[in-house]
Protein backbone atom coordinates (compact mmCIF):
# COMPACT_ATOMS: atom_id res chain seq x y z
CA UNK A 1 0.00 0.00 0.00
CA UNK A 2 2.67 2.52 1.04
CA UNK A 3 4.35 1.78 -2.33
CA UNK A 4 0.85 3.08 -4.05
CA UNK A 5 1.38 6.26 -2.10
CA UNK A 6 5.10 6.76 -2.58
CA UNK A 7 4.27 7.57 -6.35
CA UNK A 8 2.06 9.56 -6.08
CA UNK A 9 2.73 12.67 -8.29
CA UNK A 10 5.33 15.42 -6.58
CA UNK A 11 2.63 18.25 -6.02
CA UNK A 12 0.45 15.54 -3.81
CA UNK A 13 3.47 14.30 -2.43
CA UNK A 14 3.93 17.88 -0.99
CA UNK A 15 0.21 18.65 0.69
CA UNK A 16 0.48 14.70 2.31
CA UNK A 17 1.89 13.55 5.30
CA UNK A 18 2.01 9.50 5.27
CA UNK A 19 2.52 6.89 7.84
CA UNK A 20 2.86 3.62 7.78
CA UNK A 21 1.89 1.03 10.04
CA UNK A 22 3.41 -2.39 11.03
CA UNK A 23 -0.08 -4.32 11.69
CA UNK A 24 2.86 -7.00 13.41
CA UNK A 25 3.49 -4.51 15.93
CA UNK A 26 1.52 -3.47 19.36
CA UNK A 27 1.46 -0.05 17.60
CA UNK A 28 -0.07 -0.98 14.57
CA UNK A 29 -2.89 -3.13 16.07
CA UNK A 30 -3.17 -0.13 18.31
CA UNK A 31 -3.52 2.06 15.23
CA UNK A 32 -6.07 -0.02 13.44
CA UNK A 33 -8.24 -0.40 15.93
CA UNK A 34 -8.25 3.34 16.48
CA UNK A 35 -9.68 3.85 12.90
CA UNK A 36 -11.60 1.21 13.60
CA UNK A 37 -10.59 -1.09 10.53
CA UNK A 38 -11.58 -4.69 10.17
CA UNK A 39 -9.30 -5.52 7.27
CA UNK A 40 -6.08 -5.08 4.99
CA UNK A 41 -4.84 -2.97 4.06
CA UNK A 42 -6.57 -0.09 5.36
CA UNK A 43 -5.97 3.70 4.47
CA UNK A 44 -6.99 6.40 6.18
CA UNK A 45 -7.05 10.39 5.38
CA UNK A 46 -6.87 12.67 7.99
CA UNK A 47 -7.70 10.18 10.59
CA UNK A 48 -10.92 9.00 8.47
CA UNK A 49 -10.86 5.43 7.71
CA UNK A 50 -11.37 5.56 3.78
CA UNK A 51 -10.49 2.26 2.15
CA UNK A 52 -10.75 -0.94 3.14
CA UNK A 53 -9.41 -3.72 1.68
CA UNK A 54 -8.25 -2.63 -1.67
CA UNK A 55 -5.47 -0.48 -2.99
CA UNK A 56 -7.47 2.50 -5.05
CA UNK A 57 -6.39 3.95 -8.20
CA UNK A 58 -3.69 6.50 -8.38
CA UNK A 59 -6.53 8.62 -10.03
CA UNK A 60 -9.20 8.21 -7.03
CA UNK A 61 -6.91 7.96 -4.54
CA UNK A 62 -5.33 11.88 -5.78
CA UNK A 63 -9.19 13.33 -5.94
CA UNK A 64 -10.52 12.06 -3.12
CA UNK A 65 -6.85 14.35 -1.54
CA UNK A 66 -7.50 16.95 -3.16
CA UNK A 67 -10.82 17.00 -2.29
CA UNK A 68 -9.88 16.57 1.37
CA UNK A 69 -6.96 19.54 0.87
CA UNK A 70 -9.49 21.99 -0.57
CA UNK A 71 -12.37 21.51 2.10
CA UNK A 72 -9.47 22.35 4.60
CA UNK A 73 -8.45 25.22 3.29
CA UNK A 74 -11.49 26.12 2.47
CA UNK A 75 -12.47 26.10 5.82
CA UNK A 76 -9.50 27.69 7.63
CA UNK B 1 35.63 4.86 35.83
CA UNK B 2 32.44 3.50 33.75
CA UNK B 3 32.77 0.66 31.23
CA UNK B 4 29.95 0.87 28.58
CA UNK B 5 29.28 -2.33 26.84
CA UNK B 6 30.29 -2.40 23.12
CA UNK B 7 27.29 -0.08 20.99
CA UNK B 8 24.99 0.02 24.32
CA UNK B 9 22.92 2.40 24.52
CA UNK B 10 19.91 1.35 26.53
CA UNK B 11 19.78 -1.01 29.80
CA UNK B 12 20.31 -4.93 28.22
CA UNK B 13 18.77 -7.91 30.47
CA UNK B 14 21.12 -10.83 31.01
CA UNK B 15 20.00 -14.37 31.72
CA UNK B 16 23.42 -16.58 32.69
CA UNK B 17 23.47 -20.29 33.26
CA UNK B 18 25.73 -21.20 36.40
CA UNK B 19 28.87 -23.83 36.58
CA UNK B 20 29.52 -25.11 39.74
CA UNK B 21 27.06 -23.05 42.53
CA UNK B 22 23.37 -23.55 44.13
CA UNK B 23 21.75 -21.16 41.74
CA UNK B 24 21.34 -22.33 38.26
CA UNK B 25 21.06 -18.99 36.64
CA UNK B 26 21.91 -15.30 37.64
CA UNK B 27 19.42 -12.68 35.82
CA UNK B 28 20.81 -9.01 35.64
CA UNK B 29 20.77 -5.78 34.09
CA UNK B 30 23.77 -3.60 32.44
CA UNK B 31 22.27 -0.06 32.25
CA UNK B 32 24.75 2.35 30.80
CA UNK B 33 28.00 0.27 32.47
CA UNK B 34 26.05 -0.31 35.60
CA UNK B 35 24.78 -3.51 37.28
CA UNK B 36 20.86 -3.36 38.02
CA UNK B 37 18.64 -6.07 39.03
CA UNK B 38 20.62 -8.80 40.16
CA UNK B 39 18.72 -12.04 41.33
CA UNK B 40 20.91 -15.53 41.75
CA UNK B 41 17.77 -17.69 40.33
CA UNK B 42 16.68 -21.18 41.74
CA UNK B 43 18.39 -21.86 44.96
CA UNK B 44 21.89 -20.90 46.82
CA UNK B 45 21.32 -18.77 50.45
CA UNK B 46 18.56 -16.33 49.27
CA UNK B 47 19.66 -13.45 52.39
CA UNK B 48 23.18 -13.47 50.64
CA UNK B 49 22.13 -14.01 47.44
CA UNK B 50 20.03 -10.47 48.08
CA UNK B 51 22.96 -8.79 49.93
CA UNK B 52 25.53 -9.22 47.26
CA UNK B 53 22.51 -7.84 44.65
CA UNK B 54 21.62 -4.75 47.17
CA UNK B 55 25.55 -3.65 47.69
CA UNK B 56 25.77 -3.93 43.84
CA UNK B 57 22.77 -2.39 42.52
CA UNK B 58 23.77 0.16 40.49
CA UNK B 59 27.60 0.07 40.49
CA UNK B 60 30.13 0.75 37.43
CA UNK B 61 30.86 -2.88 35.84
CA UNK B 62 34.74 -2.53 36.58
CA UNK B 63 33.91 -1.75 40.33
CA UNK B 64 32.00 -4.53 40.75
CA UNK B 65 34.05 -6.94 38.75
CA UNK B 66 36.63 -5.96 41.12
CA UNK B 67 34.55 -7.37 44.57
CA UNK B 68 33.70 -10.78 42.86
CA UNK B 69 36.44 -12.28 40.89
CA UNK B 70 38.28 -15.21 42.56
CA UNK B 71 35.78 -16.17 45.51
CA UNK B 72 36.12 -19.74 46.36
CA UNK B 73 32.50 -21.30 48.09
CA UNK B 74 32.49 -24.68 46.43
CA UNK B 75 33.70 -26.29 43.11
CA UNK B 76 36.68 -23.54 42.84
CA UNK B 77 33.83 -21.45 42.36
CA UNK B 78 31.00 -19.25 44.18
CA UNK B 79 27.91 -17.32 43.26
CA UNK B 80 29.97 -13.80 43.16
CA UNK B 81 32.42 -15.89 40.91
CA UNK B 82 29.64 -16.70 38.45
CA UNK B 83 28.35 -13.18 38.67
CA UNK B 84 31.74 -11.99 37.60
CA UNK B 85 32.26 -14.83 34.65
CA UNK B 86 28.18 -13.48 33.45
CA UNK B 87 29.28 -9.61 33.63
CA UNK B 88 32.62 -10.71 31.90
CA UNK B 89 30.86 -12.79 28.90
CA UNK B 90 27.96 -9.94 28.67
CA UNK B 91 30.97 -7.55 28.18
CA UNK B 92 32.95 -9.12 25.72
CA UNK B 93 29.84 -10.37 23.37
CA UNK B 94 30.15 -14.29 24.44
CA UNK B 95 26.72 -13.82 26.01
CA UNK B 96 23.81 -12.23 24.78
CA UNK B 97 21.46 -10.34 25.91
CA UNK B 98 18.32 -12.74 26.74
CA UNK B 99 14.81 -12.57 24.76
CA UNK B 100 12.37 -10.56 25.89
CA UNK B 101 10.13 -13.14 27.50
CA UNK B 102 11.12 -17.33 28.02
CA UNK B 103 9.87 -20.01 25.38
CA UNK B 104 10.19 -23.64 25.90
CA UNK B 105 9.35 -26.21 23.44
CA UNK B 106 8.05 -29.54 24.29
CA UNK B 107 10.39 -31.55 21.87
CA UNK B 108 8.29 -34.93 21.74
CA UNK B 109 6.06 -35.19 19.04
CA UNK B 110 2.57 -35.40 20.29
CA UNK B 111 -0.50 -37.25 20.02
CA UNK B 112 -2.90 -36.26 22.97
CA UNK B 113 -2.55 -33.19 25.00
CA UNK B 114 -4.56 -32.83 27.65
CA UNK B 115 -4.55 -28.96 28.46
CA UNK B 116 -5.28 -27.49 32.30
CA UNK B 117 -5.66 -24.09 33.44
CA UNK B 118 -6.59 -21.38 36.32
CA UNK B 119 -5.86 -24.09 38.53
CA UNK B 120 -5.13 -21.10 41.36
CA UNK B 121 -3.42 -22.85 43.70
CA UNK B 122 -5.34 -25.92 44.29
CA UNK B 123 -3.69 -29.26 44.21
CA UNK B 124 -6.15 -31.54 44.32
CA UNK B 125 -7.88 -30.25 41.57
CA UNK B 126 -4.95 -30.71 39.59
CA UNK B 127 -4.66 -34.25 40.87
CA UNK B 128 -7.97 -35.58 40.00
CA UNK B 129 -7.29 -33.76 36.66
CA UNK B 130 -4.38 -35.14 36.23
CA UNK B 131 -5.59 -38.62 37.20
CA UNK B 132 -8.61 -38.30 34.72
CA UNK B 133 -6.29 -37.03 31.80
CA UNK B 134 -3.92 -40.54 32.47
CA UNK B 135 -6.84 -42.73 32.25
CA UNK B 136 -8.30 -40.91 28.99
CA UNK B 137 -5.30 -41.76 27.19
CA UNK B 138 -3.32 -38.37 27.18
CA UNK B 139 0.40 -38.66 26.59
CA UNK B 140 1.07 -35.14 28.03
CA UNK B 141 -0.20 -32.52 30.22
CA UNK B 142 0.26 -29.03 29.75
CA UNK B 143 -0.57 -26.73 32.72
CA UNK B 144 -1.37 -23.17 31.50
CA UNK B 145 -1.53 -20.11 34.57
CA UNK B 146 -2.31 -19.20 36.58
CA UNK B 147 -0.93 -21.84 38.42
CA UNK B 148 -0.85 -19.74 41.73
CA UNK B 149 -4.27 -18.14 43.46
CA UNK B 150 -5.61 -16.38 46.41
CA UNK B 151 -4.94 -19.81 47.93
CA UNK B 152 -2.77 -21.36 51.08
CA UNK B 153 -1.85 -24.04 48.71
CA UNK B 154 0.14 -22.48 46.71
CA UNK B 155 3.42 -24.44 47.90
CA UNK B 156 1.44 -27.86 47.51
CA UNK B 157 0.23 -26.63 44.24
CA UNK B 158 3.86 -26.16 43.03
CA UNK B 159 4.89 -29.26 43.97
CA UNK B 160 2.22 -31.17 42.44
CA UNK B 161 3.34 -29.64 39.23
CA UNK B 162 7.16 -30.69 39.94
CA UNK B 163 6.04 -34.33 41.51
CA UNK B 164 3.99 -35.42 38.16
CA UNK B 165 6.65 -33.44 35.93
CA UNK B 166 3.80 -31.41 34.61
CA UNK B 167 4.69 -29.07 31.52
CA UNK B 168 3.27 -25.56 33.38
CA UNK B 169 3.38 -22.15 31.86
CA UNK B 170 3.58 -19.08 33.66
CA UNK B 171 0.41 -16.99 34.28
CA UNK B 172 0.19 -12.92 34.85
CA UNK B 173 -0.47 -13.64 38.72
CA UNK B 174 2.64 -16.28 38.52
CA UNK B 175 4.75 -13.76 36.93
CA UNK B 176 3.64 -11.19 39.46
CA UNK B 177 4.47 -13.55 42.24
CA UNK B 178 8.26 -14.45 40.58
CA UNK B 179 8.43 -10.52 40.98
CA UNK B 180 7.25 -10.31 44.42
CA UNK B 181 4.57 -7.98 43.10
CA UNK B 182 1.77 -10.03 44.37
CA UNK B 183 -1.55 -8.42 45.45
CA UNK B 184 -1.56 -7.87 48.81
CA UNK B 185 -4.30 -10.29 49.41
CA UNK B 186 -2.46 -13.26 48.76
CA UNK B 187 -0.50 -15.05 50.87
CA UNK B 188 3.15 -15.38 50.60
CA UNK B 189 5.62 -17.25 48.96
CA UNK B 190 9.37 -18.18 49.64
CA UNK B 191 12.02 -17.56 47.30
CA UNK B 192 12.57 -20.36 46.27
CA UNK B 193 8.88 -21.07 44.75
CA UNK B 194 9.10 -17.42 43.67
CA UNK B 195 12.42 -18.28 41.63
CA UNK B 196 10.91 -21.51 40.24
CA UNK B 197 7.79 -18.99 39.12
CA UNK B 198 9.94 -17.14 37.65
CA UNK B 199 12.09 -19.47 35.63
CA UNK B 200 8.80 -21.20 33.66
CA UNK B 201 8.14 -20.43 30.25
CA UNK B 202 5.81 -17.93 29.13
CA UNK B 203 5.33 -19.47 25.73
CA UNK B 204 5.51 -23.18 25.39
CA UNK B 205 5.84 -24.65 21.82
CA UNK B 206 5.46 -27.99 21.07
CA UNK B 207 4.35 -30.61 17.72
CA UNK B 208 1.33 -32.62 17.67
CA UNK B 209 1.74 -35.08 14.85
CA UNK B 210 2.86 -32.22 11.79
CA UNK B 211 0.89 -29.63 13.26
CA UNK B 212 3.12 -27.00 15.43
CA UNK B 213 1.32 -25.30 18.29
CA UNK B 214 2.06 -22.69 21.08
CA UNK B 215 0.37 -21.82 24.06
CA UNK B 216 0.78 -18.40 26.20
CA UNK B 217 -1.11 -17.06 28.98
CA UNK B 218 -2.22 -13.77 27.69
CA UNK B 219 -1.59 -9.77 27.05
CA UNK B 220 1.12 -9.62 30.69
CA UNK B 221 3.90 -10.73 28.06
CA UNK B 222 3.63 -7.83 25.72
CA UNK B 223 3.83 -5.67 28.92
CA UNK B 224 7.32 -7.73 29.66
CA UNK B 225 10.58 -5.10 29.95
CA UNK B 226 11.83 -5.05 26.23
CA UNK B 227 9.44 -7.35 24.76
CA UNK B 228 10.00 -6.98 21.09
CA UNK B 229 7.20 -7.41 18.54
CA UNK B 230 9.41 -9.22 16.07
CA UNK B 231 10.46 -12.15 18.34
CA UNK B 232 9.10 -15.41 17.48
CA UNK B 233 5.75 -15.84 18.79
CA UNK B 234 5.39 -12.44 19.45
CA UNK B 235 2.92 -12.11 16.01
CA UNK B 236 0.77 -14.67 16.69
CA UNK B 237 0.26 -12.89 20.44
CA UNK B 238 -0.14 -9.97 18.92
CA UNK B 239 -2.93 -10.84 16.52
CA UNK B 240 -4.64 -12.90 19.66
CA UNK B 241 -4.22 -10.21 22.54
CA UNK B 242 -4.32 -6.82 20.39
CA UNK B 243 -6.30 -7.59 17.06
CA UNK B 244 -8.96 -9.95 18.24
CA UNK B 245 -9.26 -8.99 22.34
CA UNK B 246 -8.85 -13.00 22.23
CA UNK B 247 -11.10 -13.63 19.55
CA UNK B 248 -13.54 -11.91 20.83
CA UNK B 249 -14.32 -9.49 18.11
CA UNK B 250 -15.06 -11.08 15.25
CA UNK B 251 -15.12 -7.81 13.48
CA UNK B 252 -11.38 -8.09 12.66
CA UNK B 253 -10.91 -11.38 11.46
CA UNK B 254 -11.06 -10.51 8.13
CA UNK B 255 -7.70 -8.36 9.26
CA UNK B 256 -6.21 -11.76 11.24
CA UNK B 257 -7.25 -13.87 7.68
CA UNK B 258 -4.29 -11.19 6.16
CA UNK B 259 -1.82 -11.86 8.87
CA UNK B 260 -1.78 -15.53 8.93
CA UNK B 261 0.33 -16.21 6.47
CA UNK B 262 2.83 -15.08 8.94
CA UNK B 263 2.14 -17.24 11.67
CA UNK B 264 4.95 -19.95 12.40
CA UNK B 265 2.34 -21.97 13.89
CA UNK B 266 -0.62 -24.19 13.31
CA UNK B 267 -2.58 -24.06 16.87
CA UNK B 268 -2.33 -21.05 19.20
CA UNK B 269 -3.64 -21.73 23.03
CA UNK B 270 -4.37 -18.91 25.80
CA UNK B 271 -5.52 -18.41 28.92
CA UNK B 272 -6.86 -15.16 30.47
CA UNK B 273 -10.48 -15.00 29.29
CA UNK B 274 -10.99 -18.19 31.51
CA UNK B 275 -13.60 -19.22 28.68
CA UNK B 276 -13.83 -22.26 26.78
CA UNK B 277 -13.40 -21.62 23.03
CA UNK B 278 -12.13 -23.12 19.50
CA UNK B 279 -11.84 -20.89 16.24
CA UNK B 280 -10.51 -22.53 13.04
CA UNK B 281 -9.00 -19.68 11.03
CA UNK B 282 -7.60 -19.96 7.47
CA UNK B 283 -6.01 -23.19 8.44
CA UNK B 284 -4.84 -21.97 11.80
CA UNK B 285 -6.54 -23.23 15.14
CA UNK B 286 -7.26 -20.87 18.32
CA UNK B 287 -8.21 -22.31 21.63
CA UNK B 288 -9.18 -20.66 24.11
CA UNK B 289 -8.52 -22.09 27.83
CA UNK B 290 -11.48 -21.68 30.71
CA UNK B 291 -10.79 -22.42 34.13
CA UNK B 292 -9.82 -25.95 35.74
CA UNK B 293 -12.90 -25.49 38.33
CA UNK B 294 -16.78 -23.52 37.25
CA UNK B 295 -19.73 -24.01 38.36
CA UNK B 296 -20.26 -27.06 36.10
CA UNK B 297 -17.37 -28.57 38.14
CA UNK B 298 -13.68 -29.64 36.89
CA UNK B 299 -12.80 -29.80 33.20
CA UNK B 300 -9.66 -30.16 30.90
CA UNK B 301 -9.33 -29.79 27.07
CA UNK B 302 -8.34 -32.38 25.13
CA UNK B 303 -6.19 -31.75 22.15
CA UNK B 304 -5.73 -34.38 19.37
CA UNK B 305 -4.96 -34.41 15.40
CA UNK B 306 -6.88 -36.89 13.75
CA UNK B 307 -6.91 -36.92 10.06
CA UNK B 308 -4.77 -33.51 9.73
CA UNK B 309 -7.67 -31.93 11.50
CA UNK B 310 -7.55 -30.68 14.50
CA UNK B 311 -9.55 -32.29 17.31
CA UNK B 312 -10.59 -30.07 20.22
CA UNK B 313 -12.99 -31.32 22.87
CA UNK B 314 -13.76 -29.75 26.32
CA UNK B 315 -13.66 -32.63 28.90
CA UNK B 316 -15.51 -33.09 32.02
CA UNK B 317 -13.88 -34.82 34.81
CA UNK B 318 -16.46 -34.64 37.82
Amino acid sequence: MAESVKVLPQDIQEIIEVHEWDMRTREGVQRFRELKAKSLPSVALDGDLVYESLIPMQEELIAEIHRRYKEKNQNE
Amino acid sequence: MVIYMPGETKPKRFIYPTRGVCPPEIHFNVNNGRLEEIRFVGGGCPGNAQLVARLLDGKPVAEALECLVGIDCRNGTSCPDQLAAAVTAAQNGRLTPAESFRVQADVSDRCRIGLVSEIAGNPAVLEKLIKHMQDSGMEACYCLGNLTGDSAQNKDLIQTIRKHKILAIQGANDWRYAQGQEKMSLPPLEQKERDWLLRLPQVLSFQIRRKKGMVFYGDYIQGLPDYSDFEPFALEMNMVCGLTSFMQDETVLPALEAMIPQFHVDIIIFGQQNTWGHWHIAGKDFISLGPARDTNGLSWGRLEVADEKIRFKIMRAE
